[in-house]
Parts: structure tokens; sequence; C-alpha cells
């Protein structure tokens, strides 16, 4: 019979001023297995711990229960407590009278008491079953993918490689840089996002820790912390980058012409192209879906023209396999997609009704205006622009309900920018509220107001063209009366969403999406970069709407995250994960569809048995690295083959029954 | 009914002759008139014993599980309703598709025991079964008997699902009329009993687990039983543990466990082909019990009877990344 010690915690006031703990403590030593029962009011504290450790020792306890706050709380805590009186961490128990009662019924002080006492008569009847537990370890592969070029990914591969580990940088896109390097200048220093980005860019590029791929993308992702294998998928882009010295004659002699997606459509670019002059690496792709030699078969230019001869029309998709221990999802964000959802704005009909990231381009000195603001339909200088705020946040009906974060500060940005290029400029903001929290942007705030910026507290309720103005109809709710304004172009704070494919890439890691398509970090608060997938995670607006400061920070936390694990020689696994008793698993294999972490796979085991030929049989296999622990394969399998420790069957029905009958 | 029996004979001694098979399980003549038995031949002469009526309740679909570790090829005969057992075992890998021949019988419906050996003279020999189209004549030495379709079939026949193997090697014989009753509805029993309120419900079940012997025929003849370990023979099952840590008078009655659990069990699995109350020597409706989980499984999911195809699994076996979180 075990040898229970449970140990009730007054937490000072939250659990002692609602119930009696002595009383609790006296009432436990009745229920069975324990052979003795104490209370402290603070048991987490140094005396609290030791009065454990010694009880442990006087009473030859051999199981601990401590009732007290959530075990996500302090149940490491305790684990440590056990291990230095010499137990097994896991023969501790915790029934969490705080959260789950005092907290919640401290209007109801003698019920709290019962609930108080059911919940630990659970946790004893649970720790009469527990069993010692013990990790296992695996080995480290000291190398590190990054998913995306942005900005987060670029930070986070810079400080991984100069922690002194290998780096593999995908991106999808022929350059990296992202977002960010779209962008004019930041607020609310103003200093100009590619004086910023691109030496990082370059830095990238030109690391001895780090291998870049661009134009690629992640295909598959097999194994376990530590121990991934990753599937690279290089695209096709006809010129072989080994060759090509990145002159440009042939994107100067390249005949076709089509819409440039770096600039938003705002000009054009060549079919064999460099997206912009200060690409990584500044080397050309062919877009083969509009190229003159690919379409009608006849052209060859780029060919002719290339000294280096690095133009190869048969060049073929590779794939490529890299080893590596951890990933880190930087796959950042894409704007909504206003015009199919806001038909109150023109459905996108209107030329001069455009995004933000189009005033970045047009306000750029890169840009295609060179840093003129131009209206796009006849290249004028707008003298009215508005501007309409949380175009998709904020607007559960038509978008997305969360809050984009960064909107509120470009546009005081991009307002400031306008009254100081056009002279004598008008600029309207229309706002639902604004938000300023973050250092000096409160300040770059009221400084755009002085500038002469007027805010309209209302959300815009209808565009329309009216000869070449635009009439923006709003509401001032604060004065309580309709406006309208005649405008030459509208700007609209677009709502930021998850990039395209997110879902893809959040299956291969099996990493969760979250209700707004976001990745699902393993805790807001206290585990931000990191996933419920050992070893994978999370940098920048993948995560959820951010600015620049947030992504940079983020992305270096994830970094760290890292680098701590990559300079582990091997992991020690967390012992709560599934077990298969394979005496009784009947290789139904129907474990290994339900596993979200791809765990459990079937192998052919030889079993021996008295009086029969050894024979072969295909039995259930978890693989520690990768499970979870989370209970799925449990549910699943019926011959009750599977089991997760610390969670067991009959730990489960033992604590049920203790609740309920 | 003769030109079957023939074929199927023909198949066993052919398959048996080339060594394709190690094995053909199928029918063989019964210890009296109103029944036959499961019959194992492993060489040609002994195929001469098959035979095939509508006497042939026996799913035999269940004696893979025997020879599952093996790795030898097998053939087994099978009816509609029994071909769907043939589709579960191969979904959950407990037969390799490859080491099995499925020999698969056309099935008019079958005689229910009970009504017909009360009418057959105690020690006739049965000689031959002839099909009328609406009666089966019973042809023995101690004269012809015969049985109407409409009142003598067993009640599961007159709501079948699939008079013909769902899975197939090779047919002994040509599609025959289904026996099941035109519009029947096969949830009007579990409407029946979910009508009644919770007591009298609770009174009804209790009233038939009380007569169970726990003799475990039930699990024995099931196709959806294929544990290597039952739950209730484990040395100290996790249903028990309040009997070890608190007290024994807190568990539950023993024979409601016993078949709440099998019924939990066998959810998704359970082929509806009968056999568990065929078998049960207390008529215990135990078809009623698990075709509430038929009809609510359909209902929840839109799953039809379990082994209609290998393609679809059971709605409890499947995990999808769109299937709906709306607990979480």
């Amino acid at each position: 019979m075990p040898r229970i010690g449970v140990f009730v915690c007054w937490c000072g006031s939250n659990i002692g001023g609602v119930i009696d703990c002595p009383k609790l403590a006296t009432d436990a030593v009745n229920l069975p297995g324990v052979v003795y029962s104490t209370e402290y009011k603070y048991m987490c504290s140094e005396p609290g711990q030791n009065s454990i450790i010694q009880a442990i020792r006087d009473h030859r306890l051999d199981r601990v229960v401590v009732a007290s706050c959530s075990p996500r709380l302090h149940e490491e805590t305790f684990r440590k407590t056990l291990a230095r009186a010499g137990l097994n961490p896991y023969l501790l128990e915790m029934a969490n009278i705080r959260e789950h009662c005092t907290w919640v019924h401290n209007k109801e002080p003698e019920k709290a008491q019962a609930k108080s006492l059911a919940l630990v008569s659970r946790a004893v009847a649970k720790a009469n079953l527990l069993e010692p537990l013990f990790p296992s370890s695996i080995p480290m592969t000291k190398r590190c993918l990054v998913i995306g070029g942005g900005i987060a990914g670029i930070q986070t591969a810079l400080d991984v490689a100069d922690a002194g580990h290998e780096v593999i940088l995908v991106e999808r896109e022929p350059t990296i840089g992202g977002n960010m390097v779209k962008l004019d200048k930041t607020f609310p220093t103003l200093d100009c996002s590619a004086c910023i980005s691109t030496p990082k860019m370059v830095a990238v590029s030109t690391h001895p820790n780090i291998t870049l791929y661009t134009y690629s993308e992640v295909a598959g992702v097999d194994g376990y912390i530590g121990n991934f294998e990753v599937t690279i998928r290089c695209k096709v882009s006809y010129v072989d980058h080994t060759k090509c010295t990145g002159c440009g004659d042939c994107q100067a002699k390249c005949p076709t012409k089509v819409s440039n997606e770096f600039n938003l459509g705002l000009d054009t670019r060549k079919a064999i192209y460099i997206p912009f002059p200060q690409a990584v690496p500044n080397k050309p792709v062919i877009d083969a879906a509009n190229c003159r030699y690919f379409t009608t078969g006849k052209c060859k230019i780029c060919q002719k023209i290339c000294a280096a001869g690095a133009i190869d029309y048969e060049q073929q998709e590779t794939i490529i396999t890299e080893k590596v221990g951890a990933i880190v999802v930087a796959t950042g964000y894409q704007l909504f997609d206003w015009a199919a959802a806001y038909g109150e704005y023109g459905y996108g009909r209107f030329p001069d009704v455009v995004t933000g990231m189009h005033f970045e381009r047009l306000v750029n000195a890169a840009g295609p205006t060179g840093g003129k603001i131009l209206r796009p339909s006849d290249q004028t200088e707008p003298k009215t622009v508005v501007f309409v705020k949380c175009v998709g946040s904020r607007d559960p009906a038509k978008g997305k309900e969360y809050c984009s974060r960064a909107c509120c500060m470009y546009t005081a940005k991009h307002a400031h920018q306008v009254l100081e290029k056009v002279p004598g400029a008008k600029v309207y903001i229309f706002y639902i509220d604004v938000r300023t929290p973050g250092k000096a942007y409160e300040e770059f705030y009221q400084r755009t107001i002085s500038d002469g910026a007027v805010y309209v507290r209302g959300r815009v309720s209808k565009i329309y063209q009216l000869g070449d103005k635009l009439v923006v109809r709003g509401s001032d709710t604060l004065l309580g009366r309709p406006v309208e304004v005649e405008a030459d172009m509208v700007v609209l704070a677009s709502a930021m969403v998850s990039s395209g494919g997110i879902e893809d890439v959040a299956r291969m890691v099996s990493v969760q999406v979250d209700k707004d398509g976001w990745l699902q970090e393993a805790h807001p608060k206290l585990r931000p970069v990191e996933t419920h997938t050992g070893g994978v995670f999370l940098a920048g607006t993948c995560q959820g709407p951010k600015d620049i400061p947030d992504t940079v920070a983020q992305a270096s936390a994830a970094a760290s995250k890292v680098s701590g694990l990559l300079f582990r020689e091997e992991l020690a696994t967390d012992p709560m994960i599934s077990t298969v008793n394979q005496a009784i698993c009947t290789g139904c294999g129907l474990c290994v569809p339900v596993c979200p972490y791809q765990a459990v796979e079937l192998k052919t085991i030889t079993e021996r048995i008295p009086g029969h030929a050894p024979r072969e049989r295909t039995v259930a296999s978890v693989n520690s690295g990768l499970c979870q622990g989370c209970g799925a394969c449990n549910v699943a399998c019926r011959p009750g083959a599977i089991q997760v420790k610390g969670f067991s069957n009959d730990e489960l029905v033992a604590e049920v029954d203790a609740i309920c009958l | 009914m003769k030109a079957v029996i023939d074929n199927l004979r023909r198949e066993a001694v052919r398959l048996l002759a080339n060594d394709e098979v190690k094995m053909v399980i199928g029918y063989g003549e019964g210890t009296d008139a109103s029944r036959t038995t499961p019959y194992f031949a492993s060489t040609p002469e002994q195929s001469a014993a098959f035979t095939w009526g509508p006497l042939c309740a026996n799913n035999l679909a269940k004696h893979l599980l025997d020879y599952r570790y093996e790795d030898t090829r097998l053939a087994v005969v099978v009816k509609g309703c029994d071909s769907r057992g043939i589709n579960r075992l191969l979904q959950d890998l407990q037969f390799p598709r490859e080491r099995l021949v499925v020999l698969g019988v056309p099935c008019g419906g079958q005689l229910d025991r009970n009504l017909i050996a009360p009418e057959i003279p105690p020690g006739a020999r049965l000689q031959g079964i002839e099909d009328t189209g609406k009666v089966y004549v019973l042809v023995t030495d101690k004269g012809r008997l015969s049985f109407p379709k409409d009142r003598f079939l067993m009640p599961k026949c007159y709501l079948c699902e699939t008079n013909m193997p769902v899975v197939a090697d090779f047919m002994a014989g040509d599609p025959v009329p289904s026996p099941a009753r035109e519009g029947s509805d096969r949830t009007a029993e579990v409407n029946e009993i979910e009508a009644l309120d919770v007591a009298a419900r609770s009174s009804f079940w209790d009233n038939e687990f009380s007569r169970c012997l726990r003799c475990n025929a039930c699990r024995n003849v099931c196709p959806a039983c294929s544990c290597k370990e039952c739950v209730f023979e484990q040395a100290v099952p996790g249903w028990q543990q309040s009997g070890i840590i608190g007290s024994k008078a807190n568990s539950l009655p023993e024979n409601m466990v016993f078949h709440l659990v099998r019924m939990f069990h066998v959810i998704g699995r359970c082929v509806d082909c009968g056999e568990c109350e065929r078998v049960c020597p207390v008529d215990i409706p135990l078809r009623l019990l698990y075709r509430k989980t038929l009809k609510d499984a359909h209902i929840l999911y839109g799953a039809g009877t379990p082994g209609m195809s290998t393609e679809v699994q059971s709605p409890l076996s499947e995990f999808s990344p769109e299937d709906p979180e709306e607990f979480m």
C-alpha cells in the first residue's frame, strides 16, 4: 500500500481566506492510502518545501499530494522538491483548490470546503496508482530551419547564425525582404525601411552559417524535435544562379512587360526580372507564365544577350532534403482582400482608392513614382487625401474581429508624409479609436495632429466617384452628424491577415491555426514563441498582427529559444507520453491517423510464444521524440493497449470514481 | 441451391488442389436437420462436404481472427451480412487482403432455428433444401417440410440491407431477391425503446441484463471483437479499480458494465450481423442495443452500417483537420 502525504496550502488568503485548511488537512487523513497530512501558509516557499522534504523522510512517504494552485504554476516546483527528497518527481499529484475552487466559490465557503475535499480525494485516488516515470534522451541536430525570409525570418536567422549554429532560410519569393522592404519610412522615427532592412538582407546572404534558398518552398517536414528532416522544393527560375553575374542585361532587353507585383501593380516589370534593385540574391528569375519563349516558343533574347550563359530553359525543379533540430516559422502576413468584402468602397473599381501598402510604394523614392505622391488614375498630385482605418479589422461582419495593431501608427505616418510632401494638402482620417501603445508612438500621433491632420471619429459608409473626385461619406460620431469629404485619393488601412498557404505550413509542422488564421503559440503570455510541437517556434506576424519592433523582438526571442535548444548535446523527453502494451495491441492502426504529431507508427515485431514457432505481428509504436502526450491515441485504442504515462486509464477511472461515487 | 453448392465445392477443390489456399472455411452438415456447422476443409477431398442454404446462420468472418498471425492464405464463405464483417476486419488490419479469398453466396434469407426446430420430427435427416421463391422446403427422410419465408426467417433478414456480399472474389451463384420486407424501418425497435422514460428504459435493460450468465458467447462470436486480450479478462481491469482502492459497493452492476462497455467497444465496428443475439443462451436482445449505436452514429455523423465498403472509415476512427471543434 502506498504511503501518501497530503500537503494543504493556504496560499495566504487565496485559499486560507475561504476554506478551513486545517480541517481539510484533518479530513484528508481518512482518505485511503494517506498516512500523513498537514497545512502551511505558503507551501511553495522555502520553509514549505522543506516541510515536505522533512515529512517524506520522517513518515517514509512514497507519494505526495499538494493541494494548492494550478499545476501549471507550481507542478515543476514541487516535482523538484520531491527529487530533492530522493523521490521520483512524478510521484507527485496536485489538487488545484485555488483556481478550481476558492477563487470561483469564495462566496460559498461551505460548498468550497466540500469541493476542496472532493478535489483532494481525486488527487489521492490517483496518487495511489502513480508510478515512477523516467525521461529518456534523444540526440540533437544542431541546425535550424527558418521558413520565411521577411524581417522576422532574417532577424531569427542572423541571431541563430551569430550564436554559432547553421541556419537554413527558405523563402518562396525570388528575394528575401518580405513586406518590410516595400515600406518607405518607418514610424515613429521615420528612418527609411530599406536603409535598415537591406543591410540585414546582405548580412544573411554573406553569413557563413546561413544557407539561403530563395524561390523555394518547404514541401514536407518529417521527424521531431532535434531530428527533423525537411524537404525543400526549389522552384524553376530558368537562370543558373551559379553562372549569373546579376548584370541585368536580360531584364533590360526582355520584350515582355507585365504588372509588377512588387509595386502592387502600380507599374510594370519584365518577364525576366529582379524584383527590385536591392534584391537578395540579386539575380533574375523567368516568369514562365508570361515569358514570350515559353508562351509562343520563339524569342530567347535573354539567352542570346547573356554573356555568362546563365539562361537555361531546360532547368528542372530540384528537391533538397535537410536535417535540422529546430524549425522557426516566420511566414508573415498579407493584406486583407478588402475589395471582395467592401462593396461600399467600390469593390476596388476606383483606381484612386488604394491600400496603405500602395501608398508606401507611391511615397517611396524607389517606387514607381520616384517618391512623388501621385494618383494612380491620372498621375496628378492629390490635394485632399482621406485615410480610412480599420478596413477589415475590428469588423466581424465583413472582415476580422481583431485589431491589426500597426495601422493607427502607419496611417499617422502617411498623414504626416502627405502634409510634408504636398504643399497645402488636406488630410482627413476616419477612425474608430486611435491606439498608440509603444515607445514614442503617442508623441508621433500628437505631432501628426499638430501637422494639421483632421481626425474624424467614425466609420466611412460609402465612397463613390464624382467626376475626378471621390466622395467619402461617413459620420462624425463625436459631433453626431454626417460628414462628406470630396477627396482626390483614399487610402484604406486594410487588415493584416496571415500569408496564403499558412494552413499547409501549419499542417507540415503540426502547429494549430487559431480562429483568425494565425498560428497558435503555446501560451499567450508565458510561452509566446513556442508551439505545442516540440522544436517548432514562431517569429513575427505569422503568430498575429505586429509592427516592426515587436516582430524583431519576437524574432530574436525565437532565436534565443532555438539557440538554447541547439546548444544541448541531447534532449530529455517528457516521460508523460503514450506507451504501447504490445502484448495486447492488435495492430489495427487507428492510433496512426488520429495522432496530430505523427508520433505513432506501425512496426513489425517477432513474438515468441511457448509451443509456437516465432511469428511476426504488426503493432503500434510511439516515437518518444514526437509524442506530446495529448492522449488522442489512447482514446482511439479500443483494446486499451495505449496508455498515457501519468494519465493511465486506471488512474483516470480512479479519479472519476473518487469524485463521483 | 444445388447449383450454388456445386459451384462452391468446385471452387474449393480448385483452390485447395492448386494450393492457392491452405484452408477453406464454409458450412458443413449439422448434427440435426435444422442446422449446419462451420466446416474447415484442408484437402480437395474434404471439400465435398461443403453445403449452403437457409440454415447457414453462422458468420464465418470471425474465424479469420484465429488465423490472423499465420502466414497462409485462406478462403472463407460469406453471406451479405457476414461480408461486412470481412470489410471491417480488413479495415482494422486484422487480416491482410492478399491472404484472403472471399467466396460469396447469394442469400435469400436464413431460417430462424427457434421457429423451425419444433416443426421438424425428431431424428429426421436432411436430404436437401428447395427454394420455391416464397417457401423453403426442407426435404427429409421423414417427409417434406414447408417453411414460408414471410414467417420463418430470422428477424434480421426482414431488415436485410445487403443480401449479396459487398466483397467477394468469387460468387457461387446469381443474385436472388432480398428477404427484406418492403418499407421496413431498421430503427423502429430502437425508437420504441427510446420513447420510454429513463426509469422504464433502465428497468427494461436491468431486467434483460439480469439474466446474463457472462458466458461471453456474444463476444466470442462477434467479428468486431478483435482484441488480443479482452478488457474483461485482464487481471485488474480499470473498471474494477474502485473495488480495490475504494469499495466494491460503489461499482456498477458488473453485467451492466459488461454490456455497456461492449456496446461502446463495438461502435463503428458492429456490422449488425446479429450473431450476438442468435447465440445468446438467455435471449438478451443485444442487437437492439447495438442498433441504437448504429442509429446514433447515423444521426450524428451520417455514418452508414460499418463494413459496407473499405473506403469509408468508421466515424469514431477518423480524424481530419476539417473536423468541427465546437467544444474547443
